[in-house]
């Protein structure tokens, strides 16, 4: 159990982290979700002693300083190639084993764990970043510590590599141990967290279980196509709440929101338009990432000045909607025609 | 603390530049000595030339002390340069404990290798010496552990100046431009009657002074700056309290920083 308490940290007059507190529970894995930017790293690096900053972080009741070995008790990887680029795989965590009382032979033990076997005795310097990412976790477990922090473990690796991951956390916190695990992808999470720990600019936006993020930060919207839209617009505008948008690249078709699907189906037969497509739509779990997190961004790009000549698109045109990956929960939701 | 010890001698023992920069150390003294004690064959070995044959020319050129300072400089810039002082301190959070074991470490390997450079070069020179120089009669009783001392400052300050630094280049242009160019030209400026107030200073310049650990001879001004160093314990002592003093800021740093 980690139990994180006021954690902040300031560079000059930037809040970095702005007194967060969370717990990590142990036999789930906790995601740490934010743009980049957001403050992840540091709160880790706040929690591990690595910076300086103001609040507390007590692992099953101690500070980190405070542990005899800690890699024994808590792993951690925080920077994916922090190891020497001509010292073997093997020998980096003979280094760290001989750092915390831990026998050479663990060493071997993970790097078979983690696919990095026919790889120790060489340099890492050539390693990819996937590779220095197994190599990560493979320090990160030297130990077989009850507590992993791991940041953006799976930048770099390929799908495979992902799922690989994915399948380790889950059942080395199914065996009961603690698992925080940082990423800006929600996806990632959404397929791998029990619980999250969302921020944004070093505050907390949420703190709880994945779906009851979604639910917080995503709201339904009704599809509707029909050859007599403009007419079933008109009837919906008189709907108190409700909000119709055409769409404009698919004429006859509106954007409903404020309203529930029936109650648009319902309408359409009092005022006898036909329907061809009645759909509720849910946003994706990313929209729920961007609508929660999307005023909290750091770093932000802005549009490369249109060449002259170039027509500019009017501000305050209908934004693009936010593409919805096929495997994400909250799809479209055919409700059938009415 | 054993464990922090055994993280930096595995450490020590697993990166390639220890044991090109510790042999080449070995080597460059050891041909130094060699061909000094070749040339001088013919000549009765003066405490001089045995001086300059057992720490293989460290009066002119410290070969052994600056690889072993480039070795100390590793052990904390490396942790820097390759970002691994993040799971070095997730191993071994007590910072003090872990900058105590690199000193220690580095500060022992420096000592051992001069030792090991010193019996080289005896050795080496003892195929020309005949009768040969006594080594238990001054200066040469004071020379050689005056020499283990000088490698060790040397070691230890290259341990400092990396981790004050925080990274390799920086602590190695001032290991290598203070005594070379800075110091040389301190003396040479107190040498011009506007600046001749310098000269009671220059006793206290720690590279020199530092030299002075192993010196065969007292210090002539032959030309150069008119002034006396303090005896050979009390200069290595100026040297000793110019690392004491990088080594006590680049601890309280450590400390006190973000890792």
């Amino acid at each position: 159990m980690i139990t994180a308490q006021q954690l902040h940290k300031r560079y000059g007059a930037k809040t970095a982290v702005d007194h967060l507190s969370f717990e990590v529970r142990p036999g789930m894995v906790t995601g740490f979700l934010g743009p980049n930017g957001a403050g992840k790293s540091t709160t880790m690096r706040l929690m591990l002693d690595l910076d300086n900053g103001g609040g507390e972080t007590l692992f099953d009741g101690r500070k980190f300083g405070t542990i005899k070995h800690p890699m024994r008790e808590i792993g951690a990887v925080l920077e994916a190639k922090a190891f020497h680029p001509t010292r073997t795989a093997r020998n980096h965590l003979r280094m760290l084993a001989a750092g915390s009382g831990i026998p050479f032979s663990r060493a071997d033990e993970v790097l078979d764990f983690v696919g990095l076997a026919e790889v120790k005795n060489k340099k890492p310097k050539s390693f990819s970043l996937g590779m220095a990412q197994r190599l990560g976790l493979a320090q990160a477990l030297l130990g077989n510590p009850q507590t992993l922090i791991l940041d953006e473990p799976a930048n770099g690796l390929d799908p495979h590599g992902i799922h690989w991951l994915r399948d380790v956390l889950k059942s080395l916190a199914r065996e009961g141990r603690t698992i925080f695990v940082s990423s800006h992808l929600l996806s990632e999470m959404s397929l791998m967290a029990d619980q999250l720990v969302v921020i944004g600019r070093g505050h907390m936006i949420y703190n709880g279980d994945v779906d009851g993020f979604v639910r917080q930060f995503t709201q339904s919207s009704v599809l509707v196509r029909s050859p007599q839209a403009a007419q079933l617009a008109e009837a919906l505008r008189r709907v108190d709440g409700a909000t119709v948008t055409e769409v404009a690249q698919q004429p006859g078709t509106l954007q409903v929101s404020g309203i529930e699907t029936a109650a648009v189906g319902e309408l359409a037969f009092q005022h006898n338009v036909m329907l061809h497509e009645l759909a509720t739509q849910t946003a994706s779990l990313e929209a729920a990432f961007m609508s929660a997190t999307g005023d909290s961004e750091e770093y932000v790009a802005r549009e490369i000045l249109a060449p002259p000549g170039t027509a500019t698109p009017p501000p305050g045109g209908p934004p693009a909607a936010p593409p919805v990956p096929p495997s994400q929960p909250g799809d479209t939701t055919p409700g059938g025609a009415a | 603390m054993s464990s922090a010890l055994r993280f930096e001698w595995v450490r020590l023992r697993t990166l390639r530049s220890t044991y090109w920069l510790i042999g080449l150390g070995l080597l460059l003294t050891a041909a130094i000595a060699f061909g000094v004690a070749f040339a001088t064959r013919n000549d009765t070995v003066n405490a001089e030339d045995a001086g300059i044959i057992i720490t293989g020319g460290a009066e002119l050129a410290p070969f052994l002390a600056i690889f072993l300072a480039i070795i100390g400089i590793f052990a904390t810039g490396h942790e820097y340069r390759h970002g691994t002082i993040q799971p070095t301190l997730t191993a071994i959070p007590q910072r003090s404990r872990l900058l105590l074991a690199k000193v220690i470490m580095v500060a022992v390997t420096a000592a051992v290798m001069a030792v090991i450079s010193m019996a080289i070069n005896i050795g080496l020179g003892s195929l020309y010496w005949g009768s040969g120089p006594d080594l238990a009669e001054a200066p040469l009783n004071e020379v050689i552990p005056g020499y283990v001392v000088f490698v060790v400052l040397y070691a230890v300050l290259g341990v400092a100046l990396a981790q004050l630094f925080r990274g390799v280049p920086s602590a190695l242009v001032i290991l290598l431009v203070t005594p070379l160019i800075v110091e040389t030209l301190i003396a040479g400026l107190s040498m011009w009657s506007a600046l001749d107030f310098l000269q009671p200073a220059l006793k206290f310049l720690p590279f020199s002074a530092g030299g002075r650990l192993i010196a065969t001879t007292p210090y002539e001004a032959d030309g150069g700056p008119e002034f006396d160093f303090f005896d050979r314990w009390a200069s290595g002592g100026v040297f000793a309290a110019f690392v004491a003093i990088i080594l006590a800021v680049a601890w309280y740093f450590f400390k006190k920083r973000d890792a």
